[in-house]
């Protein structure tokens, strides 16, 4: 269960908060021993947990999510408080981590349930479902094995965990991330492609034109496209999207499409 | 380690020569660039404190006054019991050495051990309360400005050069299955190896998308600049099978920092394996490579890392002029705003075919160019606060060496060759051939690790550049510097375009905020902190302005 922790700490930092320093890595040794209490929460929780742990829709989650989340788990799981003091100014996700952690004891404060209820919550919206339990956690058991296992490679015994960062923080910048908003419009869904949430929309909104350019001069259809999801472009297509609307840039679907690299959409489109 | 131990070393030490070493540069030799001459000689070290200093040297003290107390008895902390429980099993099990073991010698060696801190929680045995390189117990015992402490009264080093009998002679002990090797980067096998450790390891975590690939080339032509010392190249290998499993280099490096200028070592490509994060390796490498340094005389350095250590003297922010968008964006580099699709985004990134210099002078460095090159770039270095001092030797391997195979010719600007690791170009004025600009760009891929359809992302990254217009007067109050700087690195571009680099990086140093943004780079979601290792100064204007200092104009050193 400390992998989940690792997994929020990664999370966050893949999302821009790239000056995690190595003494975060640090803070769940402290917690080692009050993660056990985990065993004492509901398997709801454990399960959705677990799911969240590796989540890819957590990709496209904002920060603020993250943090949520990651307040309620540290919440429910270590102690309703931080026990450390913040950390400074200049140490930004730590300060970020800890106002969050913070919060949920503002928020919740006794009432575990609640903070649980909306941990729950937040991990529906990330696609977990209570049907999708899976294996039950071991995570308690393993403290009790040894912590070392055989590695054929090195020819050593190496930590069975041996997840601590011990570089100089050498990772590749790539281009910052803006902060994603959850957008329920029409653009918004196609873009992330959200075939679910194309069909609500086109429940409550029936009336909509799936033809109509958005403010950018694209339809759904050019979005997704682009994008390449291939399931909300079979929808729309299935739905009467018109696949020879031209964008703003004179452009078609298919021709999006195939500058993007997507052949899955394209053949779809030839066909 | 007993006293006797220690004893022993120094008597070792001293019969050792000191090594021949000369802080002056060899004022005979004609390599020298202008500024190090002119520099060095008037520029003594001396030490710096910063101006809490006081509570500093009382720590010290007190750690002083511990260890006497050690010594003399009971106020260290370690209890009785456990002191007379060791001094039986030593004098029970350790045969004869252990005849003179007394509780002194005993209280001294378990002080050594730290075992007050495992007795009081703070550190573990082995493989439990992991330290690592970030850690802030082993970087509060080095010679690094501590967080806290307020600005420096002057810059100078923390603490005193060593006499050579004072540096420990003896490696470091690494944990058992371990031990030292120093690779040979003119081998190619060995070579090889230590960048198969690189690309396999150099990295922080496994979800990171991407993870930097050295070549062969690029590290010969990193790691063996003039006047390396094959024994900064410092490997860990498993004592078994031999295997390479850590890795730390230095290259000497003459730095001016501010007004001073020193001999220094520029440290790098610190690696371990990932599967052996916990072994506290990253710490002794460390150290090892510091006392590498300490036997040539070399008692500062400069690092950068992605992570933040106490303390930084300069933060800066990596930027990234995105190319080739399809792939960019296929591979998650380049997130689509969401206004747009990549089609659009492709054309607002569109390159132009054509450099713009190429009908005014622009053309490959050569070997010719040298003395001129020299010239212009230590005059346009003045602009910045921490800067290498290069001689024209060191000039030349920069800028001239890891060119790869191939014609070099007035159209090889249009692809790059076979293992080319640096791309320099001139600027000749075509009346007067005077050189009047040059830039530089290096090319270190990164392995796409999430990605079914590319494995390699292609970058470079900017490396040195000048021009003589910002020499011109009052060039500090209107555009001219930043237009030619645009036309200048817009042909750095260019150029990397057409030699099919997908993304062109810089970083917030010397004068790239005057251009980034006007040539499209991007803002990155990674940054850059310089180090300085036993030297202090103000910190230097990074990606933000500091006490006047423009953003950038801190920092000319460009680290690989």
């Amino acid at each position: 269960m400390i992998m989940l922790d690792l997994c929020y700490t990664s999370l966050l930092r893949n999302r821009g908060y790239r000056l995690l320093t190595l003494l975060q890595c640090t803070t769940f040794h402290r917690h080692r021993g009050r993660v056990m209490s985990l065993q004492n929460l509901s398997p709801a929780f454990r399960d959705a947990a677990q799911y969240l742990s590796n989540a890819t829709s957590l990709s496209q989650v904002s920060n603020a999510i993250k943090l949520e989340l990651y307040g309620l788990y540290k919440f429910l799981t270590v102690s309703p408080t931080p026990n450390t003091s913040r950390p400074s100014l200049f140490d930004f996700t730590g300060r970020a981590k800890w106002d969050a952690w913070d919060k949920s004891d503002k928020t919740y404060g006794a009432s575990s349930a609640q903070a649980e209820a909306r941990y729950l919550e937040i991990a529906r919206s990330l696609g977990w479902t209570e049907s999708k339990v899976s294996a039950p956690p071991q995570d308690v058991q393993q403290t009790n094995e040894p912590h070392t296992v055989w590695d054929e490679e090195l020819g050593l015994e190496v930590e069975r965990e041996a997840r601590e960062g011990s570089g100089m923080g050498n990772y590749v910048s790539v281009m910052a991330r803006p902060e994603l908003e959850d957008d329920k419009s029409l653009s918004g869904i196609a873009i992330s492609g959200d075939a679910e949430g194309l069909k609500e929309f086109k429940r409550t909104h029936p009336s909509v034109s799936l033809n109509r350019l958005d403010e950018n001069g694209y339809t759904p259809l050019h979005l997704a496209c682009d994008r390449g999801h291939l399931a909300v472009v079979r929808l729309l297509l299935s739905e009467g999207a018109d696949k020879d609307v031209k964008d703003a840039d004179d452009m078609t679907a298919i021709e999006l499409a195939r500058f993007s690299g997507h052949d899955d959409i394209v053949q779809l489109l030839e066909s | 380690m007993s006293a006797s131990q220690k004893a022993k070393e120094k008597e070792l030490a001293e019969h050792i020569e000191s090594p021949p070493e000369d802080g002056e540069p060899d004022s005979s030799s004609e390599d020298e660039g202008p500024e190090l001459e002119a520099a060095v000689g008037s520029a003594l070290p001396e030490a710096s404190t910063a101006s809490t200093a006081s509570k500093k040297k009382k720590k010290k003290r007190s750690k002083a006054v511990k260890a006497l107390s050690a010594l003399r008895g009971h106020k260290d902390g370690l209890p009785q019991d456990l002191v007379n429980v060791v001094l039986e099993k030593v004098r029970a099990e350790g045969g004869e050495a252990a005849a003179q073991a007394n509780e002194e010698t005993v209280r001294l060696a378990l002080e050594h051990m730290k075992i007050k801190d495992v007795i009081q929680g703070k550190a573990g045995i082995g493989g439990k309360g992991k330290k690592d390189a970030g850690d802030h117990k082993f970087w509060s015992e080095q010679p690094v400005p501590q967080p806290g402490e307020g600005a420096p009264l002057g810059d100078g080093y923390i603490e005193p050069s060593k006499p050579p009998e004072e540096v420990r002679q003896d490696p470091y002990p690494l944990p058992k299955d371990f031990e030292w090797s120093t690779p040979d980067i003119s081998d190619s096998a060995q070579l090889r190896e230590v960048y198969e450790l690189l690309s396999a390891n150099y990295v922080e975590d496994d979800n990171a998308s991407f993870r930097f690939q050295y070549s062969a080339e690029f590290l010969r032509w990193a790691l063996m600049p003039p006047g390396y010392h094959r024994d900064w190249h410092i490997g860990v290998r498993v004592a078994s099978n031999k295997k390479l499993v850590a890795f730390i280099s230095a290259v000497p490096i003459t730095l001016r920092v501010r007004d001073h200028v020193f001999r220094a070592s520029e440290v790098n490509f610190l690696c371990v394996h990932k599967k052996l994060r916990s072994k506290r390796l990253a710490p002794v490498l460390i150290k090892e490579v510091t006392r590498q340094c300490h036997l040539k005389g070399i008692f500062q350095a400069l690092y950068t890392a992605g992570v933040l250590l106490p303390t930084p003297v300069s933060t800066t922010r990596y930027y990234h002029r995105c190319m080739n968008i399809p792939k960019l964006v296929s591979v998650k580099f380049f997130p689509i705003p969401s206004n747009m699709t990549v089609a659009r985004l492709a054309r607002l990134y569109k390159v132009p075919d054509r450099p713009y210099l190429l009908d005014s002078g622009l053309r490959e460095m050569e070997e010719k160019d040298i003395p001129q090159v020299a010239e212009l770039f230590s005059r346009y270095m003045r602009r910045f606060g921490m800067v290498p001092v290069y001689t024209l030797e060191e000039m030349r391997h920069q800028f001239l060496s890891g060119l790869g195979e191939g014609p070099r010719d007035k159209n090889s600007w249009k692809s790059p060759r076979e293992g080319q690791v640096i791309f320099s170009y001139v600027i000749e004025d075509p009346q007067t051939h005077k050189i009047t600009d040059f830039f530089s760009f290096y090319s270190l891929p990164s392995t796409v690790m999430s990605s079914d359809k590319y494995n390699l992302l292609n970058a470079a990254y900017l490396y040195y550049y000048a021009t003589d217009v910002a020499f011109q007067d009052g060039v500090e109050e209107d555009d001219r510097l930043k237009k030619r700087l645009e036309e200048l690195l817009g042909d750095a571009v260019i150029i990397a375009n057409a030699c099919n680099f997908d993304v062109l990086n810089g970083l917030t140093l010397m004068d790239n905020a005057l251009f980034l943004e006007d040539l499209k780079f991007g803002t990155g979601d990674g940054v850059l902190n310089y180090y300085l290792y036993n030297w202090r100064t103000a910190p230097l204007a990074g990606m933000r302005p500091i006490d006047g200092v423009p953003e950038g104009r801190g920092i000319g050193v460009v680290m690989l």
